[in-house]
Formats: structure tokens, sequence, C-alpha cells
């Protein structure tokens, strides 16, 4: 790794049924990812709050992915819908505020597609490594003292 | 709080491409490790021993191991830590096989990985609670919806096993579409002959409680602790005095004001009836639809002629209320009614097959009905339009099935095998008939049953023609049948008597309002879904309910069987313990900032979410809170997620836990 | 004007209302909240040009009355917030006696007389000028002269801004909070007992007035209220600093439409956005 390339930290909150599982199978299948994503397991997408990904952010993350069950195969039945809602309007929001939509990743990834846990994953990190150190959230944590303005 | 590290090196595996000894090393500095250690195999015993002697030695509160993947070792390492006093849920696993060293070749980076997911894990656990599993007790009563031979099967297998079952089927008998078989694939062995016995024997039987004409309205509660309302319809005949005498329906003078359902519409039943002669219960019920009393309010010739006083022209429903530990979901299928595409329907019909329209085309339960003994015709071959015998008749396979663009995607699975029957039935009636058989693929899987085929074919001489039938249309009496033979590459014309359609099975039109009454999910085509299609295929997603039958998917009757046994056997499981223990792992209220805004109830799946009211000590309602009923809640999060104010909130994934790991991932 | 007042007259002699929420003139022009309890008391209602403030903030918390019900005079806007507040369970229909005039418009600055260059923002694009939800109405609609809506103008700018523009935007924005929470005070539908910024285990968001502090809170504000914001824009009257929090709450209602065809606070019955789904909802931006 040269000295100074840029290599992204990725949150990825992903539930347990469908892709943490797929993200297994990619490994029982020894396929081959970067190391760059680090994974929070949480029960359902349902469970995943958007302040979730803010304080990713916030505390430095340069790119957070999002993934759970396909619509339909969800092991709650609809956590995944009621997600797909509030990250279609998390997104829109982030993006209007202007918080790059290239940081932000979303997909459904199922138990069995360890193939696909691959593609996204490592398709997330090329991306936000192109786009390089996410240093606008990082300079407003400096600023720890209201503005004079 | 004293926190143990375990880095195992999973032999090679993950010794291999994670530098597991600098790892337990930079382990532990995390502040709050007491201990970090890495070993071979820390799943083995020695392993585990070392667990165990590494808590007893450094009084450790808490563990985490990091090794494979949760799934794989979760429980073991939790039993382990268990063993040496500490409780299993302030055990956390960092995954760094399937996620690291079996996905990653470079050591630094990847042990760099390993570390993270570590410190990620240490964070969350010292967050944990400890838990302990929730523990409701089991009511050991079944309930049974169907009473076809899956329910049938499913009512006895359990009741035998000495269970209560209430067995529930909205028609005015049990029996189901077994019933209304003339013979049945490959045996041929007689349909009725062989259900009826059972059918008797779930009449008979002490332990089940036979609701027939009746339908479940609500289902309340959770595993273990259903709450059923069943509301048994009015059948204008009191069930406890009928002795099945028949006499009212001999008597009863509109004779030919309805279609008999039982006959596929291929005669008539009065308005007061049983479904056909073996019905059990063996009480009739009076279609109010078309009794002359209620249309005109005289007649009542059934109450005078019923020596045992059992009419009761103004019976109403009645609603019974029943406790419930399992329910068996078994409401079977219907056909595909081609004629027209019925209202709200997402499903053309298949007009160009001249169903509804041609009296000498008929389906597949009217030919059985037509070649059972005891059917309209006595089990004789006579077309519906002239009752002649037909000389040449055609069988059309996949109407409806396999066949995206204008019915179902899905193979009905038993038409093969039925068709096969027809014809044969057919050949065996009308010994110089000439019987052919469109068809896409033959799917003759299962046990003689490929054989089955190619007795129709070979012995029987059924014609097989590989191709679809564009048209037909009538003409002199005859039904012109085109298609074409894809196998000789030629158009083909038929001049028919007689055609079957082999439609489609599909699910009963009120499935999906069952589903959604149980709380489980349904397919796109109102199939109830199993948990899991391989390894759970009894079970539906909602613990406690099981499914039997073609209420899943099309089935034959051996399969139906099977799977009507299988999902016995779960409910017996079930009720062989009379405390059902379940993970902790399910939403909390905090009472004293939950605004009651409701939308955790709006979100939740498993109607988990109720209402509670608080009041002062003078009984004055200060407000109304959420509360998560723990029976329901199947702990997936999504309230917690939706919570404004974070008053509710997920036990083993509290905000705090994700919160701790986020930074643990993040460091400033 | 003396609808109103007999209106609010009959409503308490009659015992109707325990008492009535509504507008008092000021001096200037100026209204204020007023709650008239008795017959006296009615005499001061007025509604006009200057009754801007959105009065079903006070049905947040409130104590139902020992005996009647709380009348409420609301603008049509204001009244998509006692719809909101009845889907979420913190208000019955059945408690609140609806006094909803027919609104010509109410001004952008109370301290300024009503005219074409001195409109509420939110007046420009009102659809609800006749409201059609009330127990009781007044007045008559006149046709009113708008000037040209700046807002949905300043919204098409900010979303054709470059990711770093748009940062660069609300981080001036939003550097100037002092966390005075008058947005929340002021919001009918910001009514949780424990806002998420003041809860401390964990804190998702630093309370402080930092940038950072500051970026976090404005952002699950809005995030809140997305789906929810009924577009009384009361957060951006009472905001101290000028921040134009309604810009963010108003792209995210424009969104609500575009994307689930959802108006907050339309009707009683409908489902609310958040708490739904629909299977057909749009996913093109998942993998």
């Amino acid at each position: 790794m040269a000295e100074n390339s840029f290599e992204p930290k990725i949150t990825a909150f992903v539930c347990n049924w469908c892709t943490y599982t797929g993200a297994d199978l990619a490994g029982t299948s020894r396929l081959k990812q970067q190391t760059n994503a680090r994974l929070i397991r949480l029960p359902c997408t349902g469970r995943i709050d958007p302040v979730f990904i803010m304080k990713a952010f916030q505390n430095g993350a340069d790119g957070v992915l999002v993934s759970g069950c396909h619509p339909g195969d969800c092991h709650y039945n609809a956590g995944n819908f009621h997600a797909r809602r509030r990250w279609a309007m998390f997104k829109e929001m982030m993006d209007f505020l202007g918080i790059d939509n290239k940081r932000l990743h979303f997909s459904w990834v199922s138990a069995s597609e360890g193939k696909k846990w691959v593609d996204v994953i490592d398709g997330v990190i090329n991306t936000v490594r192109e786009q390089g150190p996410f240093t606008q959230y990082k300079d407003i944590n400096k600023e720890t003292e209201i503005p004079v303005k | 709080m004293k926190i143990g590290v375990f880095v195992c090196q999973c032999g090679e595996n993950i010794g291999k491409t994670v530098d597991c000894v600098g790892v337990a090393k930079s382990c532990a500095s995390i502040p709050g490790v007491a201990v970090s250690m890495e070993y071979k195999y820390m799943c083995s015993d020695p392993g585990q021993n070392l667990v165990k002697q590494a808590i007893a030695d450094n009084g450790l509160d808490a563990v985490v191991v990091a090794a494979c993947s949760p799934h794989m070792h979760e429980k073991t390492f939790r039993k382990a830590a268990n063993g040496a006093g500490i409780n299993p849920f302030l055990v956390e696993i960092a995954n760094i096989r399937e996620h690291v060293s079996w996905i990653h070749d470079d050591v630094p980076s990847g042990s760099l990985k390993a570390t993270d997911l570590i410190r990620s894990a240490v964070e969350k656990v010292k967050n944990n609670a400890p838990l302990t599993t929730i523990k409701v007790p089991v009511t050991k009563r079944a309930l049974v919806i169907g009473g076809g031979i899956s329910g049938i099967q499913a009512a006895l297998d359990i009741a035998n096993a000495g269970y209560e079952v209430v067995l529930v089927e909205k028609e005015p008998s049990i029996g189901g579409h077994m019933s209304q078989l003339s013979e049945t694939f490959p045996t041929l062995d007689c349909s009725q002959c062989i259900l009826t016995p059972r059918m008797v024997e779930v009449y008979q039987h002490p332990k089940i409680k036979l609701l027939t004409y009746s339908e479940v309205e609500a289902v309340d509660g959770f595993i273990g602790n259903f709450k059923v309302k069943i509301r048994k319809k009015a059948r204008s005949v009191i069930d406890e005095d009928c002795n099945g005498c028949g006499m009212c329906i001999q008597k009863c003078p509109t004779k030919k004001k309805a279609y008999s359902e039982f006959e596929e519409g291929m005669a008539f039943r009065p308005a007061i009836y049983v479904p056909f002669p073996q019905a059990v219960p063996n009480i009739p019920v009076i279609d109010r639809s078309v009794c002359t009393f209620y249309k005109t309010g005289k007649c009542k010739i059934c109450e005078t002629v019923c020596g045992r006083k059992a009419i009761d022209f103004m019976q109403e429903d009645t609603i019974l209320e029943e406790e419930i530990g399992a329910i068996v979901v078994a409401t079977g299928f219907k056909l595909y009614k081609i004629t027209k595409p019925e209202p709200g329907s997402p499903y053309e019909g298949y007009g160009e097959y001249g169903y509804g329209e041609y009296k000498d085309v008929i389906d597949g339960l009217q030919f059985e009905r037509m070649a059972s003994a005891s059917g309209p015709t006595a089990g004789e071959m006579k077309r519906p339009s002239d009752g002649k015998e037909p000389k040449k008749i055609v069988f059309i396979q996949c109407v409806g099935s396999r066949d995206e663009s204008k019915g179902f995607s899905y193979c009905s699975k038993i038409c093969c095998m039925y068709t096969a029957k027809h014809a044969m039935l057919y050949k065996h009636k009308v010994h110089d008939g000439e019987a052919y058989v469109f068809y896409m693929d033959i799917r003759s899987g299962g046990k003689m049953y490929e054989e089955f085929v190619r007795r129709g074919i070979e012995e029987d001489g059924a014609k097989y023609i590989r191709g679809r039938v564009s048209r037909l249309y009538e003409e002199n009496g005859k039904i012109i049948v085109k298609g074409e033979d894809t196998l000789a590459g030629v158009p083909i014309t038929i001049d028919a008597d007689m055609v079957v359609l082999a439609t489609a099975m599909v699910a009963q039109k009120e499935a999906p309002k069952l589903a959604q009454i149980l709380g489980i999910p349904y397919d796109k085509h109102g199939f109830m879904s199993e948990s899991h299609p391989k390894l759970k295929p009894v079970e539906s997603s909602s613990g406690g309910i099981f499914l039997a039958g073609a209420a899943n998917a099309p089935k034959d009757i051996p399969e139906s069987v099977s799977m009507a046994s299988a999902a016995a056997a779960k409910v017996m499981i079930l009720f062989s313990s009379d405390i059902l223990e379940r993970e902790p792992v399910i939403a909390q209220v905090d009472e004293s900032t939950c605004v009651g805004c409701f939308y955790c109830q709006k979100v939740c799946a498993y109607n988990a979410v109720e209402r509670k009211e608080i009041k002062d000590r003078n009984g004055k309602l200060i407000k109304v809170v959420a509360y998560v009923n723990e029976g329901l809640c199947q702990g997936c999060g999504t309230c917690n997620a939706t919570c404004p104010s974070k008053s509710v909130e997920l036990i083993g994934f509290k905000d705090e836990q994700i919160f701790a790991q986020i930074c643990a991932l993040n460091e400033i | 004007m003396a609808e109103l007042k007999e209106i609010a007259k009959e409503l308490l002699t009659s015992g109707t209302v325990a008492y009535i929420i509504g507008y008092a003139s000021e001096k200037n022009d100026k209204t204020v909240p007023f709650i008239a309890r008795t017959v006296e008391d009615a005499e001061k209602l007025v509604f006009t040009h200057h009754s801007v403030n959105n009065l079903s903030v006070y049905l947040k918390r409130i104590k139902k009355p020992e005996s009647g019900k709380v009348g409420l005079v609301v603008k049509g806007c204001d009244l998509k917030a006692v719809v909101a507040l009845i889907q979420e369970s913190q208000s019955k229909r059945e408690d609140i006696y609806i006094i909803s005039p027919k609104c010509n418009t109410v001004v952008s600055d109370n301290t300024k007389p009503w005219n074409k260059d001195n409109i509420a923002s939110k007046c420009l694009s009102c659809e609800v000028r006749t409201p059609s939800l009330f127990d009781a109405t007044f007045g008559e609609i006149e046709t009113v002269e708008l000037p040209s809506d700046e807002q949905i103008e300043l919204i098409k700018k900010v979303e054709a801004m470059s990711t770093s523009e748009k940062w660069e935007f609300w981080k001036n924005e939003f550097e100037k909070c002092v966390k005075c929470y008058a947005c929340r005070q002021a919001c009918p539908l910001c009514y949780c007992d424990q806002c998420i910024v003041d809860k401390a285990s964990p804190r998702w968001i630093d309370s402080s007035a930092t940038v950072q502090g500051n970026f976090a809170w404005n952002m699950i504000r809005a995030f809140h209220l997305s789906g929810r914001c009924i577009g009384c824009e009361e957060c951006n009257r009472v905001c101290p600093v000028d921040i134009p929090l309604s810009l963010l709450n108003r792209k995210m209602s424009m969104f609500a439409v575009s994307e689930y065809d959802y108006k907050a606070g339309t009707s009683i019955e409908e489902p609310t956005l958040v708490g739904t789904y629909k299977l057909t909802d749009n996913e093109d931006f998942i993998k």
C-alpha cells in the first residue's frame, strides 16, 4: 500500500438474516474483498435508524452502506419496506444538505447472494475511494466554538 | 466492567491471514479488557475450558469471542460463558473468519480489520445487559383451519397424540376437494372410499371439536397463547337436534333453484341440503338465498316434516371464542375459473377455450364428478349438452399454469397426473373412444407417477400431442380444437365431442384476508409463505402458526398429507413442554418519555404494540403510551428506529449499543 | 369579525367549549394568541391579516377540559397540523371545536402592514384558504394579488448547486444556530416529551451549539418532520437567527408529494406517510 494512498473507512449497517448471512456466504466461498468495510449487525433493516448513518459520518466514516433483505424476503415481514421509505427520504435530505450520495449506498443482498455482496461492497469502497476523504464533515468537528460573525 | 477477549485461530482458517497473536495483544489495551488471548480452536473443549478458566481467574463480567460467524458458534460460547457464571447475553462475537480471514489475503490490513471488529464488539458488550429468556405458558389446544384432506390429517394426528383440536371448515361438510374426486392417481383407488373413514374418525374423535359452516374471524395473541374468534354461520338447522334423516331435503319444493357446489354446477340441489350423501356432519343447511321461506315468508315445509323440530328459521350467526396454542392453516386451493376475468382480478380469462360458453367444455373437477359413480351421471360418460357419450375427447393441460402472460407463472403440479388419469378413466368407460391430450411437458415426478402416465399412453392408448391449443369453437355439435403438434411441426385440428381443461390450481380467494388475520406472509398469488423454502417448509414466519397442503402451493394428496403430518408434529413439539422459552430480543417502551404517537404501532408487523393507559392514584387518565406485548414481539426493532424520541428500544440492540459500535469503528 | 365574536359567544354561553384559543388585537394591528374563557373575552377575539401564529401548537400536551371542548381558531393551513395531531393520537377530533375562517392571507412581517409585498411565503402556494374541515367557519374569500414564490426559487437554486456549494450554503446557515429550540417550541408537530437532542444516553446529537451539533440537530429535526411537516413555517418565523428552516422542510414535503403522492395533514383517515409503505415504493437508489 503506497504511503499516500487514501483508504476509505466504510461502515456497513446490515441485517442479520440476509446481508450479514450473504457476507458470511461470501466468506465461506472465499470470495476476496477489499478490507475497508466494517459491518454492524442489526436484526433487521427496519432497526437501522438514519441517526446511525449521521453518527458514522460525524465520527469520520468516509462512506456508509446500508443493506438488507430484498422486498418480500424480510424475516420480519415488512421491516425493509418501512426502511425503504425512511432511506429514500433521508437520502434526499442528505443530498439537499450537500452530503454526497456517492458516500451513502443502499443495497438488497440476500443470504444466498455472496457474489452480489462482494460486488456491492467493492463497488462502494471504490466509489468512496474516488471521492477522497470526507473532509467536510471532519472539518466541522474541529470547529468547537460558536463562530463569531 | 472486566472483559475477556478470546481470539480463535480456527487452525489455519483464521491464523493464516490474521496475526492472531498481534491482534490479541493490541486488544489487551482496549479500555475495559482485562484479559486478551488467542488459541488454536476456541470452540473445542479445551478452548471452551480456556474461556471458562479465564472467566474464573480474572473475575470477568463479559466475554468477546473473535472467531467464526455468530451464526456458527454464538450459542456454543454463550453456553460456555454461562457455565462459568456469566449471563449468556454478555457474550458478543466478532466475526473474523467469514468477514476477515477468508476474504482477505493481506495480513496487516486484515489484522487491523479484525482488531476493529473486536473493538466494536467490546464496546457493544460494555452496554449489554444481563437478560433472561422469556418464558410463556403454552395452551395445549390446536386450531386447524380447513377441513380438506390436509386439515383432516393434521387434526387427527394432533388429536391422536392426545391434544385437543378445534377444526374449522367454512363449508357445511368437511372433505374438501378430495371428496369430489372419482379415483386418485397413481393407484386408481376410489377417493371417497379412502377419505370418508377419516372424515367419520374426525367426527367421532373425542378430542376434536368440529365446527363446520364456520370461519375464523379474528386471531389475537401469540405462540402458545392465541385467542381465536370463530363465526359459526347460521345453518337454520339446530345441530344437536338434527338426526340427519334427510326428510327435509326430500320434501323441499325448491328442487332446481340452485346448482350444487359439490357437483361443480352439473346438478341441482334443493334450498335445504347436505353437500353430498357422505357429508360430515350429516346435518343440512338452508341456503337462504334460494329458500322460499326467506323470500316470501311462506313454505316452512321442512319445519313441518322435521320430526325432531330441528329447523330454526330465526337462527343467527354465533361467535365462538377459543383459547389456542398453535394453528395449522390448511385452507387448500380452488380451480382457476376461466370464463371471464373476475372483477378486480389481474388475470385475464381464457376466452379462446370457450369455458362457460360451450357446455361441452368442462374443467378437471367437473370431469371428476362425471367420472364418479356417485356423480350426476352415475359415473357414465355423458356430455353436458345432450347427454350423449363422447367418442372423442380432448384434454388441454396448463390452462392458466406456466403462462405468465395470461395466467400464473407457476406449475400447478397435479394436472399432468390427473389428466393422465382422466384419459385412462375415459378409456376404461368408453372403450372405442379416442382421448387426446395437449401438453407442454409431462411432469410426472413421484413414486409410480411416470409409470402411471406411460400406462395411460401405452396400455390405454391416450394420444399425447405436444403443443398448445390456439382456439376452439363449436360446429355442428362438435368442438373443433385447433392446435399445433410441435414435435411433428404440423397444425392439428380435432373435432371433439367434449373438451376438458386442466385449469390452474389457485389460492383461495379469501386466503390473503386470512393471512392478514393471522399475521403471516403470503406470496403474490395468495399462497401462504413458508418460513424457509428448504429448512422450514411447514412453518409460517409467525411462531406457532404452521402450514399444510395446497394453502402453501399446489400439491397433490400424498404431499398434502405429509405436510399435514409434519405440521402436526411441529404442533406436538410445541405442546410437549408447558413453558416456551425464547430469546429476549424484544422491544421495550420507556413509559416516562413515550408521548403515544403510536408510530411504533403503525410499523409493527406483528400487532405487538398495544395502547396502555397510565392513570394517577385516583384513577384519572394521565396519558396513553405504547406497550409491547413480549409474546408477540419478534424483535425486528423497526419501532425503535421509527420512534422520534427513542422511547422504545430493542433489547439486545439498544441505541447505546449501536452508538458504541459506531464510535468504536469510527474514532474521531 | 362580528361573525367570529357571535360564534364564540354562542359556544361559550352554551358550554359547547370550555374556552377558545384565538387571536386578540395588540397595538399596531398586531395580533397575539389569546384564550377567551368568557363572553367578555369573546369580544376581544379577532381574525386579521396579522393572525399569523399557528395556534394548533397549543394543542400539544393540552389537558382535556372538565367539560366542553377546546375551541380553536385555526386557518386552513394550520388546520393541517390539527389533522396530523389527530392522526398521531395527540388529539381527538371530538375534543376540538374547529373554528376555521376563510383566510385572505397573512403577513410575513407582523410589524408592518399587510400589502402585496408583505405576505407570508406559505400563503403564496396556499390551496386551503377556504377550509374543508371545520365545525364553524366565517369570513369571505377576496381576491388577493400574490407576489412570486421566492422560496420555491431558492429550493431550485440550492438543488442546482454542486455538493460542496450546498454544504457551504447550509454550513453558513447552521453555523448561526444558537440551539434555542424556538423552532421546536413553535412547531405543532414537535411534541415529544423528551426530544432526541435532550437524550443523554446515547447522545446522538451534541447539544452544545457547535457546528457539528448544529448540523446534527437541524438534520434530525428536519428528518423527524419529513413527510409530517404541514408547512406552517412557524419554525422559520420564530428562528431568531433567520435560518431558512422551512426551506428544508418544504423541500422534503415536495419530495413526499413527488415520490409518494402524500400531502401531510390532508385527511384524518389517510394513513400517514411514515409508518406505512407501498409494495411499489421507489427503490431505484437501492442496488
